[in-house]
């Protein structure tokens, strides 16, 4: 656009500058307005404000008839409350909160979901479950035996009392054992088992942090990691733990063929 | 943006100044405003206020259109007087809203809803349908024209 153009359009708009100031003013017209008042034309630009002012003033004078004034008094005249919602909803950044308050929202449940799931050593349990993901066979002691067969050798070479294979698992063939300390756990008892690789994991249960009592609970309870399940017992205040690589429902005909 | 009482009353003002007739701007305004409010019964609330005045524009025109009729000419122009501010002090508003509602279209229309000094350019190129170079030229040309017939029928002597 040349020098030209732009002057003609600021002029051009100028002359239809508006009477009062409003808050939605173009820039092209502010600018023309700052040019019309400043320029040689400052002058004719002056009167043309006032004739315009004047002319406005008039506008406004003009009477409203009283019966066209009774409808100025029903505000529900035009309900434009429902599309307002309905575009304040489909508004881009009304949408991406409300996603995003959605996924907080479901992480926060899910968090709670998984707390309510929990038990006292659920901590523990799935920090042995790491340590299952990460042993190799060769890490354990190479013993054949079963496994219900262990309680004896834990109690009279480690001085573990207690560390007794429930029934449900207690038939089946060892291929190794080992004892060793954890950073967080002391004392765990780990049984590599020929079914299905699984292990099994024996630790103290852990204590009420207000009076140290153990609660023991007989059932099964469930803790996971890393595509691994982890079935836990505890008694005598000693959790049992037989992990699988697989889901809770690998572990189940194990837990109900006691059941039977 | 909503449309709430308070627009109404510059609806038919607009109206008034489109027809130039109290009971013309009254059917108008009213026949504009039954609709927006039968488009809400029927879940189809007015989009937004300008639908208001180019709904009631097309009325007025056709309401103006039954009747007498001003004859088609040219009207003389002069520059705007230093004096015009007083000149228009003198005037009524109905006499204001019938010379508007003599004019051609869309002349009439540009005057009245400029006049009313209620929209932004953007907003009355929406309602008029028309470039802002267009617009210009209609608001500056009924400007001189205002004038010369304010220069004919209410001179103005300096005291």
């Amino acid at each position: 656009m040349s020098l030209f153009q732009i002057r003609s359009n600021h002029s051009s708009l100028a002359r239809c500058a508006p009477i009062t100031e409003k808050p939605g003013t173009d820039r092209a017209m502010r600018v023309a307005i700052q040019r019309a008042r400043r320029g040689k034309k400052a002058a004719p630009f002056a009167q043309q404000q006032a004739f315009d002012g004047a002319v406005a003033k008039l506008v406004r004078a003009i009477p409203v008839d009283a019966q066209v004034a009774e409808w100025f008094a029903n505000e529900n005249l035009i309900p434009l409350v429902k599309r307002r919602w309905k575009k304040i909803l489909l508004n881009p950044a009304v949408l991406a909160i409300a996603l995003a308050v959605a996924v907080i929202g479901g992480v926060f449940a899910y968090r709670v979901h998984e707390h309510l799931r929990d038990f006292p050593g659920a901590d523990k349990a799935r920090r042995l479950l790491s340590v299952a993901t990460s042993t190799r066979s060769v890490l354990l002691d190479p013993l054949q035996t079963d496994a219900g067969a262990l309680s004896d050798l834990f109690f009279m070479k480690h001085r573990l009392e207690h560390y007794d294979i429930p029934p449900e698992f207690a038939d089946f063939r060892t291929l190794g054992s080992r004892v060793f300390d954890d950073d967080e756990v002391h004392g765990v008892a780990q049984i590599w088992v020929v079914e299905k690789r699984m292990q099994f994991f024996l630790f103290p249960a852990e204590k009420d942090p207000k009076d140290g009592s153990v609660t023991d609970f007989s059932d099964w309870r469930f803790v996971e990691l890393e595509g691994w399940t982890g079935a836990v017992q505890q008694r005598n205040g000693v959790c049992f733990m037989a992990a699988i690589r697989g889901r809770e429902k690998d572990l189940a005909p194990y837990l109900e063929k006691r059941k039977q | 943006m909503s449309v709430t009482t308070q627009n109404l009353p510059q609806l038919y003002r607009f109206c008034f100044l489109m027809t130039g007739d109290a009971s013309k701007a009254q059917e108008a305004f009213q026949d504009t405003v039954r609709e927006a409010a039968l488009r809400s019964a029927r879940d189809e609330p007015p989009p937004d206020r300008l639908w208001f005045f180019r709904d009631a524009r097309w009325r007025c025109i056709a309401v103006s259109e039954q009747g007498l009729q001003a004859e088609p000419g040219m009207l003389e122009e002069t520059e705007i007087s230093p004096a015009a501010p007083m000149q228009i002090e003198q005037l009524d508003p109905d006499q204001l809203a019938v010379w508007i509602s003599a004019a051609p279209e869309p002349q009439r229309s540009a005057l009245a809803l400029f006049y009313l000094d209620e929209f932004s350019l953007r907003e009355m190129l929406a309602v008029l349908e028309m470039k802002a170079g267009e617009l210009s030229d209609l608001i500056s040309s009924g400007r001189r024209q205002f004038q010369a017939w304010l220069d004919a029928t209410t001179p103005y002597a300096e005291e």
